[in-house]
């Protein structure tokens, strides 16, 4: 059997300060702790090609995008056959998907839909 | 090598990446107080039948005429758009020099292995696609001539926008296609010298010999003629260097002339600038008020006055620094005047930790807790959530503040200001 050499994972350390520290007993946690999930990192693959959008109407409800929901934009994203995008039409803003054979003109890739709970 | 990174007609541009249906049509940006225009895109530009520098209300009919799109400043868009773009710079390089909103310095020392023309137009093309933001770049050994290839690569078309000096031949093509007007940081006096000893392109002040320049034109011109000749000399800076004062001055939105409306928007700026001083962890020694009415009035008799304010005690609270202005106002308020602008300067900054009391104030009076809650609260909830109550309370009653008819939303700082799509 072949064995692959195990890929050390760095912890990553948390500097925010926004953590207890105890004056008692220590933490059992203390050396399992993990960063918060940031929302920020995880929806998006970089902070400055982010934009946020606000949908109005049910144009879209196809798409599954619905009135008031906000679209992601993540315009570092590439443009994948079949996904989600924003794009620029004479008519102004659509969402449409991408298809390679439709030149289109791109503003940026969706990457989430926000749909507030009611 | 260093590349000079601009970005082009950048506040019109800023408006442009939420309004793609004005792409190709001619888009402006309003001064604060929607006095005068002070940004034009590409095809604004063209309009050159159009006198921009005339007052808004003159120009406004030929504006409307030819369809110009007019926008109020957003300042708040503007200074996010900018830190992204600066932020993408910062990939590409780890030394960036942001010189202004709209321009940044990169430090490509150490990239010999790379194929500069090339990174140039991978720097372009990330940035406007990260940011909708085009972009023009300039790569040169030194800052002058960096800021020379970047303009060479807007103004000739089939550069598209990147342009390298990495050879001679290139450097003395380059000094040959700019006027002297054209080079950096090179004024108009001195120019006008230049015309006089019959010097009209770069390429022939580069020839000018250095004892002259430096005896005609001081060491700045020194600098500038070492820098187009190759010879790297001004230094590379991360930092911004510690400013020695803080100051606003801005318009009235319409002309005042009771005291208590200035006093408020005095108050305001004074909120403002200490603020600014707060965040530098300085404190000011002096404070000065200057108070003018509209010398481009010709029916408006004028006055105008300043007085400067010696601080007892060197401070950066709010609180202090308001019941100064306004006892220093009323010093150089004269009744009877339509008066136009205020404008407050916070002058002899120093660090927060060198500050010395006297035998009577041993330190500043005033409750650093309060001001430090104060900081906190507007950082939180945005500028002016809470403000000293001179300064203004409820935003219809002030009439001194700048008129911003057509501002576009902010977009990217505001969560119910977002750009808008569909119909709803």
């Amino acid at each position: 059997m072949k064995t692959e050499p195990q890929k050390v994972k760095r912890a990553v350390t948390d500097y925010s300060g926004n953590r207890s520290v105890q004056t008692g007993f220590p933490s059992p946690a203390t050396h399992y702790r993990e960063p918060m999930i940031d929302l920020n990192k995880e929806l998006s693959s970089s902070r400055d090609a982010t934009f946020f959008v606000r949908v109005k109407g049910d144009s879209w409800k196809s798409h599954n995008i619905l009135d008031k929901d906000v679209l992601i934009i993540d315009r570092a994203q590439m443009p994948k056959e079949g996904k989600l995008a924003l794009v620029i039409t004479e008519e102004g803003f659509d969402v449409q998907r991408i298809n390679a054979s439709k030149p289109i003109e791109l503003w940026g890739m969706i990457s989430y839909i926000i749909h507030k709970a009611v | 090598m260093i590349a000079m990174v601009d970005c082009n007609s950048f506040y019109a541009s800023c408006e442009q990446v939420f309004r793609p249906d004005l792409k190709g049509r001619p888009v402006a940006v309003l001064s604060n107080n929607d006095g005068c225009i002070i940004a034009k895109n590409k095809e604004a530009k063209a309009l050159t039948h159009i006198p921009y520098r005339d007052p808004l209300f003159k120009i406004k009919g030929l504006l409307a005429q030819n369809d110009v799109t007019l926008f109020s400043s957003n300042y708040t868009l503007y200074g996010d758009m900018s830190d992204r773009v600066m932020n993408v710079l910062r990939e590409f390089s780890p030394a960036v020099e942001v010189y202004s909103i709209d321009e940044s310095f990169v430090d490509l020392s150490g990239m010999t292995h790379l194929d500069l023309n090339a990174y140039g137009h991978k720097i372009k093309n990330t940035i406007v696609q990260h940011t909708g933001i085009p972009v023009g770049v300039g790569i040169a050994p030194t800052k002058v001539l960096a800021k020379l290839a970047n303009r060479i690569s807007k103004k000739v078309a089939h550069l598209d926008h990147v342009y390298v000096i990495d050879t001679e031949e290139r450097r003395i093509e380059a000094l040959n296609w700019a006027e002297t007007k054209d080079i950096w940081g090179l004024g108009k006096k001195h120019v006008e010298r230049l015309a006089h000893i019959g010097v009209f392109t770069a390429y022939a002040f580069t020839e000018v010999p250095l004892a002259w320049v430096r005896k005609e034109m001081t060491v700045v011109g020194e600098r500038l003629w070492r820098e187009l000749n190759g010879e790297s000399c001004i230094p590379f800076e991360t930092l911004p260097r510690k400013k020695k004062a803080i100051g606003t001055a801005k318009s009235f939105g319409k002309k005042l002339d009771n005291l208590p409306q200035i006093e408020e928007a005095c108050a305001y700026y004074i909120s403002e600038v200490s603020e600014v001083l707060r965040s530098q962890k300085c404190c000011c020694t002096q404070l000065r008020v200057y108070l003018t009415t509209n010398y481009h009035s010709t029916n408006d008799v004028q006055h105008a006055d300043k007085t400067i304010v010696t601080l007892s005690v060197p401070t950066n609270d709010t609180f202090i620094l308001i019941v100064e202005a306004k006892k220093a106002l009323k010093r150089i308020y004269k009744p009877g005047f339509k008066y136009k602008k205020v404008g407050v300067d916070l002058l002899g900054l120093i660090p927060e930790e060198q500050v010395q009391g006297n035998l009577f104030m041993p330190e500043a009076t005033g409750d650093k807790r309060l001001i430090k809650a104060f900081d906190a609260i507007n950082n939180r909830y945005g500028k002016s959530t809470v403000s000293a109550g001179l300064s203004g309370t409820s935003k219809s009653n002030k009439e001194w503040e700048l008129i911003k008819e057509e501002r576009s939303p902010r977009y990217t700082t505001q969560w119910d200001s977002l750009l808008e799509i569909g119909k709803g």
